[in-house]
Parts: C-alpha cells; sequence; structure tokens
C-alpha cells in the first residue's frame, strides 16, 4: 500500500512541473520529471507497484532503478512532511 | 440627539465596501485616506469599525475562514465578517496605517476569491495599458517606478522632464480576470512613494519578472521561474487549503493568459521605458 499524502496541501501541474503549495509551512515545493509522476500516482491514490509500471512505461529506467528511486522520493516527502 | 455619520464608502478591484464609524475622529481619518477610492456601485461588504488600542504585534496577519465566518486578526486589528450578510465588525487602532493593513488583508482574500490577486509588484501605466514588474522586497519596485516618474532625489539640481508613464502602485497591485483578459485596478497601496493613487481599470499589457543590473534588457522568461515568483508575490494571508488552490490556480491563469518576459534595469536612468 503506498503512502499518502498529507491533508491541506493544494498542488498543481502548470508548464510541465507541478507545485505544492504547503501553506501551513508557508512553503512552495516543486516536482517534475519521475518526481511528479510519483506524486500524482500518490494522489490518485494508486498502489506502488502500479506506480512503478507507469515509471517504466514514461521513463527509460530499469525496474530496480525505478524501485530505488521510489524508495528514495517517498523517504524525500516524508522528511518534509508532505506524505503520511 | 446626534446624527450618525455616513459611512465611507470605498471601492477598488470592483469591489465596494462600506464602513460605519461612531467615532468621528476614525471617520475623518479614512475618508480623507481613501477619499479617492469612493464606491460607484452599491458595496456588499459592510463594516461597523470601532477603534481599539492595539500593536502591530503579531505583524502578520491571520486569515481563517470557518462555516461562513471570515477573521481577520492582527495585533492591531480585529475583523470577523459573516460571508452570507456580508456584514462584519472591524475593531482597529487608531491609525492609518492599522486601516491600510486591515484593508491588504481584506482585499488579497476577496481577490483570491474573484479569480485574481494583489500583487507585490510595481505597476506602470504607459500608452492605456498596465504593466507589472514583479518582485519582493529590495526587488527594485520603488527605484524603477520612481525611475519611471521621474521623481528627482531630493538633492538634485538636474531638471527633470516630464513623466513618460504613471505609476499605479509602487508596491501592491490589483489583478483581475474580467471580460476575457486580465485588468489591472487602481491602487490605494502604496510603497516607498507614498502616493494615495487613483481609481481606474487597465487592460495588463505585461509581467515582468524584475532584475538589477548594469545595463537594460529584456529576455524571454521561463514559465516555472515566473510561477514561482508570482506565488511568492502574490498577497495571500489565509493557511487554508481552499485558498492556497484558489493561489495556484490564479497564477496558473495569469501565467497562461497574459505576457511573461524578464527584465533587467538600471537605476541609472528611465530608459526601460523604451524596451518595455
Amino acid at each position: 500500500m503506498a503512502p499518502k499524502i498529507r491533508e491541506n496541501l493544494a498542488f498543481r501541474r502548470v508548464a510541465g512541473e507541478l507545485f505544492i503549495v504547503d501553506a501551513a509551512a508557508s512553503r512552495l515545493h516543486e516536482l517534475n520529471g519521475p518526481a511528479a509522476l510519483i506524486w500524482e500516482g500518490l494522489a490518485a491514490g494508486k498502489s506502488e507497484p502500479r506506480i512503478i509500471s507507469e515509471l517504466l512505461a514514461e521513463f527509460e529506467v530499469s525496474e530496480k532503478e525505478a524501485r530505488s528511486d521510489l524508495r528514495e522520493f517517498l523517504g524525500e516527502l516524508s522528511k518534509s512532511g508532505l506524505i503520511l | 440627539m446626534t446624527a450618525r455619520p455616513a459611512p465611507v464608502f470605498f471601492e477598488t478591484a470592483g469591489l465596494a465596501a462600506a464602513f460605519d464609524f461612531p467615532e468621528a475622529a476614525f471617520r475623518g481619518l479614512v475618508a480623507r485616506r481613501y477619499e479617492k477610492f469612493p464606491a460607484a456601485a452599491a458595496p456588499f461588504y459592510r463594516f461597523s469599525a470601532l477603534s481599539i488600542p492595539g500593536s502591530q504585534a503579531p505583524f502578520r496577519p491571520a486569515v481563517r475562514e470557518e462555516r461562513g465566518i471570515l477573521r481577520l486578526k492582527r495585533g492591531d486589528f480585529d475583523c470577523v465578517l459573516d460571508l452570507k450578510t456580508g456584514s462584519g465588525v472591524l475593531k482597529a487602532a487608531l491609525r492609518v496605517q492599522t486601516f491600510d493593513s486591515f484593508l491588504r488583508s481584506f482585499y488579497s482574500w476577496a481577490l483570491l476569491r474573484e479569480g485574481g490577486m494583489l500583487l507585490h509588484s510595481a505597476g506602470l501605466l504607459k500608452g492605456g495599458k498596465a504593466c507589472l514588474f514583479l518582485g519582493k522586497s529590495g526587488a527594485g519596485k520603488s527605484t524603477l517606478s520612481k525611475l519611471a516618474a521621474f521623481v528627482p532625489h531630493p538633492s538634485s539640481l538636474i531638471p527633470h522632464p516630464s513623466p513618460g508613464a504613471e505609476v499605479i502602485s509602487d508596491e501592491l497591485n490589483l489583478v483581475r480576470f474580467e471580460k476575457g483578459r486580465f485588468v489591472v485596478y487602481g491602487s490605494p497601496f502604496w510603497g516607498e512613494m507614498r502616493n494615495e493613487g487613483r481609481q481606474g481599470v487597465w487592460p495588463l499589457a505585461k509581467v515582468f519578472i524584475l532584475k538589477k543590473a548594469k545595463r537594460n534588457k529584456i529576455s524571454a522568461a521561463v514559465p516555472g521561474e515566473a510561477l514561482r515568483l508570482l506565488l511568492r508575490c502574490l498577497m495571500n494571508f489565509s493557511k487554508s487549503t481552499e485558498t492556497s488552490a484558489a493561489a495556484l490556480d490564479n497564477a496558473a491563469a495569469l501565467l497562461a493568459g497574459a505576457e511573461f518576459a524578464r527584465l533587467e534595469f538600471t537605476n541609472k536612468d528611465a530608459g526601460f521605458l523604451n524596451l518595455i
């Protein structure tokens, strides 16, 4: 089961980049490429295997790399307090 | 029996408000400061305004919207507004600066709801169209505005030509989307230039990302950079998800619907006016 995005965050994809506004912390986060795809996957409630298969379809990475990138990025999101 | 003083009617960005002041001193202060911004339309918002003691701390206003009630609170003002009826009570320290801060907070919230925004920017009027120059403190908004208006330094002995552009505001400008285009309204909110402003509405020609430099130069703006700066320059004191989403949506709409460019400008003269 994939982690959940914290409540009270506003996000939109604009000009190819994904912008996340964390009003409570007065912070703006910007994501692009695989990171944006992962975030949108989490936002849509997709499972980790599904997000990995989308990363494989969209970017030239091996399954091992995709899995490792996803784990690393989820760790960063957790540290930033953006996911539960 | 004493006659109740007439309310002060205020309007900018097409949003009118009426203020009832039981105290003549408070009324006089506000009426004088905003006399160039009378309401043309019937006001939807109506406030009873009372003076209270209070210091500016905390300086940053807290804006909360809950169950149809809007609360705007700072050390020197406290406002509760019923959003269904448009009626509210404002308690504020008897100072023009306090009332101005309240208006800025209130209009920043109201404009986001209306698809617009209050932007930290310099606004110039040239050829009947408005240009906005985005920048936070120190970016050069006031410098650029003074150059555009040819405001001489007090010690300057050099004669100055007539202004090449009218300054709409050197600090905060009001933007709305109307009839398929973005427009800029006359602003009563000023920075260093301390003007009173005037009412008006003008089509938005261009938005510039401002940068101080050794020479004047225009270049293309990168969308990501423009949106990042827009969000930083957009005044929003609310921490609600809805308001953050509105800020993102409105900024994205402005990015899509208006022309953006980078302006590097020198503080030597107003030569940048020939480039915009």
